[in-house]
């Protein structure tokens, strides 16, 4: 039963977990997609920013007139331009478009500039006079928690924030789960395992840099195209920042080259927007991928205590866990990362005595937002593999001990929340089973190539779909056909494609009887983000449902056509509406579409509005603390199992195969589901082998691609095999949303799986060539 | 900016005489990325493409000449280059990625200078001379004086690489170029090439450098003697390590700590001399 109580119809026709290819495939294949980069409006001019360069200083003065002298420079822009005190951001509303009397991170913008050309620009951003008085900073979370620690934000509490703030100043948020009694249950326990475990600052690495174009039209409504992952939220944070009602504010969709978390909040659109707005001209701001990777956003990175006790015979009894995550200089989406992160510190495990704290903290770093997980990678990456020493310890099967431990539908989540569709031991059985799991796992340890280690493992995971709000509205034109509209952006993941053959399936129409509309908040119903694995399941549902209403208004047209109850009628493929079991007693959409338009009833159009609304904390079975958020979705499963090779030489870890079982409820489009999780898994391996930002004194040290490395092609196992589950959840047909949690286990598989080839232990991702190595020598007791 | 692309080696060079600011274009991979970058400035580019005499590889009896636009790709598929000069075949092969190596040439690469690029070290380990005209005429520069710091060649200003000079090496000679990068791709933390000559179990010849390790790629003498009359067990080429690390002086940056990369120089050396002495040449 969905949570707000309607379920799926029987899909007609063959749209339904059918592979088809993307709606947009062929634009982009022939390169004639349209991205903000491409787009150029009369009289627009080009924009660039410039960064601060100190981690952590009082600005004194900031001079822009020679800027504003150079020939071809339209506008300068600073803080002066802006609504004064107009903070923006997601809970903690802490930030300025520019920075004001300070800086707190190095590439902070601080101004922008419009000109007739891009060089022009960038010309006049090294003409702008800046004085800065340094301060001390501070670059590592646990540091800034301490009594004399820099404090970033002095007037924090004056920032409007919904929770109770965390007492000390440089904290953006705390949250606590606490059950059982974990005081007392070390004492029951056979073997505890304890560590630190540390993940690193993750780049999103979208292909397309952020991007904004703006217009402001006679009356000074501005419209907003962006590379972003939710025209509404732009919409929302604009006004906010500006000052002006969103009735003024229009922001549109064009494609978009990818998001991952990094696009879900404002990027470069205020700047831009205060260029049009006193330029007067539409400016269109590129960010360089150097700009974007130093003035932009990352994944949190954390450090993570943690500790697990078991009995002897596998029983998982106590688990604590304590994560400090790096925020950066801003709260962006901080709150929400660390609380998601603390929720996911048990893990998909029955285990009874628990306690749970995370912290998201201020540094003078590039702010941490959104990355697909939201904090859960970096909680299990400590959970799996605390999971994986205790089997060791035991000597039990590492898959094994996960499944007697595994969560069953109708258990509770940490903090009350009731699973359903609990999943877990089958992915897990499911990954045994495809991996040849007894067979190959003989090979742990052994040089099966020269101067190689194979090992096998495994990680289980689980992650959530769901949250906030979604609206669809589907429209039947005259000639039968119809339009979906939705305010969900596709930023590259196929969503367009599968809302639109979920109106196809409850419709019974062919793929190329939908038109999918693109999300404009001028015309598109109200969808909150592409984020949290939730578009399939949110959006999906409303289109589902839309598409029922527009066939019940249809079918009552039908029965007054045909003469009969509405209850004989039957969709048939193709967008007609026949009596169940007379084969020829039917009518085409077109007839019922022209008889609404012209004839009786009016134009007929389907709506569905709804809010996820699940359940809340019980505060019988947890004590909850700090900032935490409840009922945000549905429960989703999966277990990963891992091959590795490591070079013994040079501590180099290769990939071979992997085996990702997935409980996707229902696979509506199964080849998107496989590339959801090749994806994910390629940016999972990313995560655990080779990408971390790192910083120097506050200077970000590797902003290009030549020294951030992301997996290529060759660095990726050919056969990523995914293994689709599919028990049916109340979302659309059944679907739940797969965007995020295939990367969430994929770096402890990874750790888990050199630890088997080596014995070595991996605690701290990226396992460069160089930790691994040093791991092993420590392991055999060398240097 | 101004492009100019001259049909022959004499009009480019009267070229360069004559313009203040003009710099050679080869594959370009490097130069239109530091352009872009506004690295580097260039008011005249002088495009080398279309000098016929520049490209290709060709074979004497005692020498192979590699044009100096000759790309990494037709280097790394070259079926004269095998034996000692294996080293420089299978240092082309493990360049970048294929489009860098359809792209990238070998002039391109030597005089842009970069220590961590796989040539410097594959030629050296090879005994290499660099052919260079100027409108004065041309001249040879033995490779272990070619390259004089970070990005700085002894080119002068004017001169224009127009081949690189292979000795055939020693009888029985092979060569093998082992690259370790963090990813595929990528630039190597470490590499090292070698040639060697096995007379039965014992080396009688060995010529080994390091790249990545220094400001120019490095060959210790004293490293190639301790291999030399030794069966290349442990002991040897852990004393030829010791040396070549002495000589190295590796920066720490996100490639590898100066201290990883000094663990690296003897278990990479280790590979390539057993790759060598079990026979197999470089495959790439
Ligand atoms: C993404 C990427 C990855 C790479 N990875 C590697 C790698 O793993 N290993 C590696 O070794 N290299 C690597 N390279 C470098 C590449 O292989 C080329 O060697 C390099 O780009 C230079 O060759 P080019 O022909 O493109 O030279 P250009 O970029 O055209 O020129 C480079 C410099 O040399 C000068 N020049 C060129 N030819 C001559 C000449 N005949 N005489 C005098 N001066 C000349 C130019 O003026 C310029 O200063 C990489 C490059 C890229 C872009």
């Amino acid at each position: 039963m969905s949570p707000e109580g309607v379920t799926s119809p029987n899909p007609v026709g063959d749209a339904i977990g059918k592979s088809v290819p993307r709606l947009e495939a062929r634009e982009k294949l022939t390169g004639q997609a349209v991205y903000t980069d491409d787009m150029t409006l009369p009289g627009m001019l080009h924009a660039a920013m410039l960064g601060a360069p100190y981690a952590h200083a009082r600005i004194r003065s900031i001079d822009t007139s020679e800027a504003e002298a150079l020939e071809g420079v339209r506008a300068v822009v600073t803080a002066e331009d802006l609504p004064k005190k107009k903070y923006v951001g997601v809970f903690l509303k802490d930030q300025m478009t520019f920075a004001g009397d300070k800086v707190r991170y190095i590439s902070e913008p601080i101004a922008a500039v419009a000109a007739d050309t891009l060089e022009i620009a960038r010309k006049a951003l090294q003409l702008i006079e800046v004085e800065y008085e340094e301060l001390p900073a501070v670059f590592d979370p646990e540091e800034a928690l301490e009594a004399d620690a820099p404090i970033l934000h002095e007037n924090r509490d004056e920032y409007p924030c919904p929770y109770e703030r965390p007492e000390h100043p440089n904290a953006v948020a705390y949250t606590q789960f606490k059950e059982g009694d974990i005081d007392n249950a070390w004492a029951e326990c056979d073997v505890i395992v304890e560590g630190v475990y540390e993940t690193p600052a993750q780049e999103h690495m979208y292909m397309e840099p952020c991007s904004t174009l703006v217009a402001v039209d006679a009356n000074g409504k501005i419209t907003i195209w962006s590379s972003m992952q939710s025209v509404f939220r732009v919409q929302t944070m604009i006004a906010e920042a500006f000052d002006m009602p969103m009735s003024k504010v229009r922001v549109i969709a064009p494609r978009i080259g990818g998001g991952f978390g990094g696009k879900c909040d404002l990027t470069n659109q205020p700047a831009t927007v205060a260029l049009a707005l006193k330029s007067g001209r539409p400016v269109k701001m590129t960010l360089s991928r150097e700009d974007d990777m130093m003035m932009m956003k990352s994944r949190h990175a954390g450090k993570i205590y943690c500790r697990t006790g078991a009995r002897k015979d596998g029983t998982l009894v106590a688990r604590e866990m304590r994560l400090f995550l790096d925020g950066g200089a801003y709260a962006d989406e901080s709150p929400e990362v660390s609380t998601v992160a603390a929720f996911f510190g048990r893990g998909p495990y029955r285990i009874p005595h628990v306690n749970v704290e995370s912290w998201s903290v201020y540094t003078n770093k590039l702010r941490a937002s959104a990355f697909r997980g939201f904090g859960n990678p970096q909680a299990t990456f400590a959970s799996e593999r605390q999971i994986d020493e205790v089997a060791e310890k035991l000597g039990m099967d590492p898959i094994d001990l996960r499944i007697k431990n595994a969560l069953q539908s109708g258990d509770k989540w940490l903090g009350g929340q009731t699973v359903e569709g609990g999943s877990l031991a089958e992915c897990l059985e499911k990954a045994r089973a495809a991996s040849d799991w007894d067979k190959r796992r003989q090979n742990n340890g052994k040089e099966v190539r020269p101067g190689k280690r194979r090992g096998i493992c495994v990680s289980g995971m689980s992650h959530i779909s769901g949250m906030l709000s979604a609206g669809a509205a589907v429209r039947l034109h005259e000639d039968g056909t119809v339009t979906v509209n939705t305010g969900a952006v596709d930023i590259g993941e196929g969503a367009d494609t599968v809302m639109a053959q979920i109106c196809a399936g409850a419709l019974g129409l062919s793929l190329d009887q939908v038109n999918y509309g693109n999300p404009d908040t001028d015309s598109s119903p109200y969808n909150f983000q592409t984020s949290a694995s939730r578009v399939t399941y949110m959006v999906g549902k409303a289109v589902e449902q839309a598409s029922e209403r527009v066939r019940e208004q249809m079918f009552r047209h039908a029965g007054e056509m045909l003469e009969c109850a509405e209850d004989d009628l039957e969709l048939r493929p193709g967008g007609v509406i026949g009596i169940r079991g007379v084969g020829d007693a039917a009518v085409p959409f077109a007839a019922i579409a022209g008889r609404s338009l012209y004839a009786s009833g009016g134009p007929i159009m389907g709506t569905h509005n709804w809010l996820f609304e699940g359940e809340r904390f019980d505060p019988k079975r947890a004590l909850v603390r700090g900032f935490a958020l409840d009922g945000i979705g549905v429960f989703t499963f999966g277990a990963h199992v891992v091959e590795v090779d490591v070079d013994m030489a040079t501590g180099k870890t290769e990939v071979l195969e992997a085996w990702c079982a997935h409980d996707v409820g229902r696979a509506l489009n199964p080849g998107a589901v496989d590339g959801q999780i090749h994806g994910a898994f390629a940016q999972g391996l990313g995560y655990g082998l080779y990408e971390e930002l790192v910083w120097d004194d506050g200077r970000l040290v590797n902003p290009t691609m030549m020294d951030y490395k992301v997996p290529g092609p060759l660095d990726l196992p050919y056969k990523i095999h995914p293994i689709l589950i599919e028990n049916p959840s109340d979302g659309p047909f059944g679907a739940k949303g797969i965007g995020e949690i295939a990367l969430v286990g994929t770096a402890p598989a990874i750790c888990n799986a050199i630890t088997a080839a080596t014995g070595a232990a991996i605690n701290r991702i990226p396992a460069t060539p160089e930790r691994v190595l040093r791991a092993i020598l420590a392991a055999e007791g060398g240097s | 900016m101004r492009y100019l692309a001259p049909g022959s080696l004499k009009e480019a060079l009267d070229i360069l005489r004559r313009e203040d600011d003009a710099r050679c274009i080869a594959g370009g991979a490097t130069l239109v990325a530091m352009m872009n970058a506004d690295l580097v400035a260039v008011d005249v580019l002088v495009g080398l493409g279309r000098i016929a005499e520049l490209s290709g590889i060709t074979e004497t009896d005692d020498e192979v000449r590699i044009g100096a636009m000759t790309r990494h790709a037709e280097i790394a598929a070259s079926p004269v280059l095998t034996g000692a000069l294996g080293v420089v075949r299978s240092a082309a092969g493990q360049i970048a990625h294929p489009a860098v190596r359809n792209m990238g040439t070998i002039g391109g690469s030597i005089c842009h200078a970069d220590p961590a690029a796989d040539f410097p070290a594959a030629l050296l380990a090879a005994d290499a001379t660099i052919e260079a005209a100027s409108a004065e005429g041309t001249r040879q520069i033995p490779i272990g004086e070619f390259f004089e710091d970070y990005f700085e060649t002894a080119l002068r200003e004017g001169e224009i690489v127009t081949a690189i000079r292979l000795p055939r090496g020693p009888a029985g000679a092979r060569g093998h170029h082992v690259k370790f990068s963090r990813v595929d791709g990528d630039y190597a933390t470490v590499s090292v090439s070698a040639v060697l000559v096995m007379a039965g179990a014992t080396c009688s010849y060995a010529r080994i450098a390091l790249g990545s390790s220094g400001p120019v790629p490095i060959r210790v003498t004293a490293a190639e003697e301790a291999l030399v009359g030794s069966p290349l067990d442990q002991a040897a080429i852990a004393e030829a390590a010791r040396l070549l690390a002495e000589a190295a002086d590796p920066v720490d940056d996100v490639r590898g700590t100066t201290e990883y990369r000094l663990m690296l120089i003897p278990r990479l050396l280790a590979r390539a001399l057993n790759t060598l002495k079990d026979g197999e040449t470089a495959s790439v």
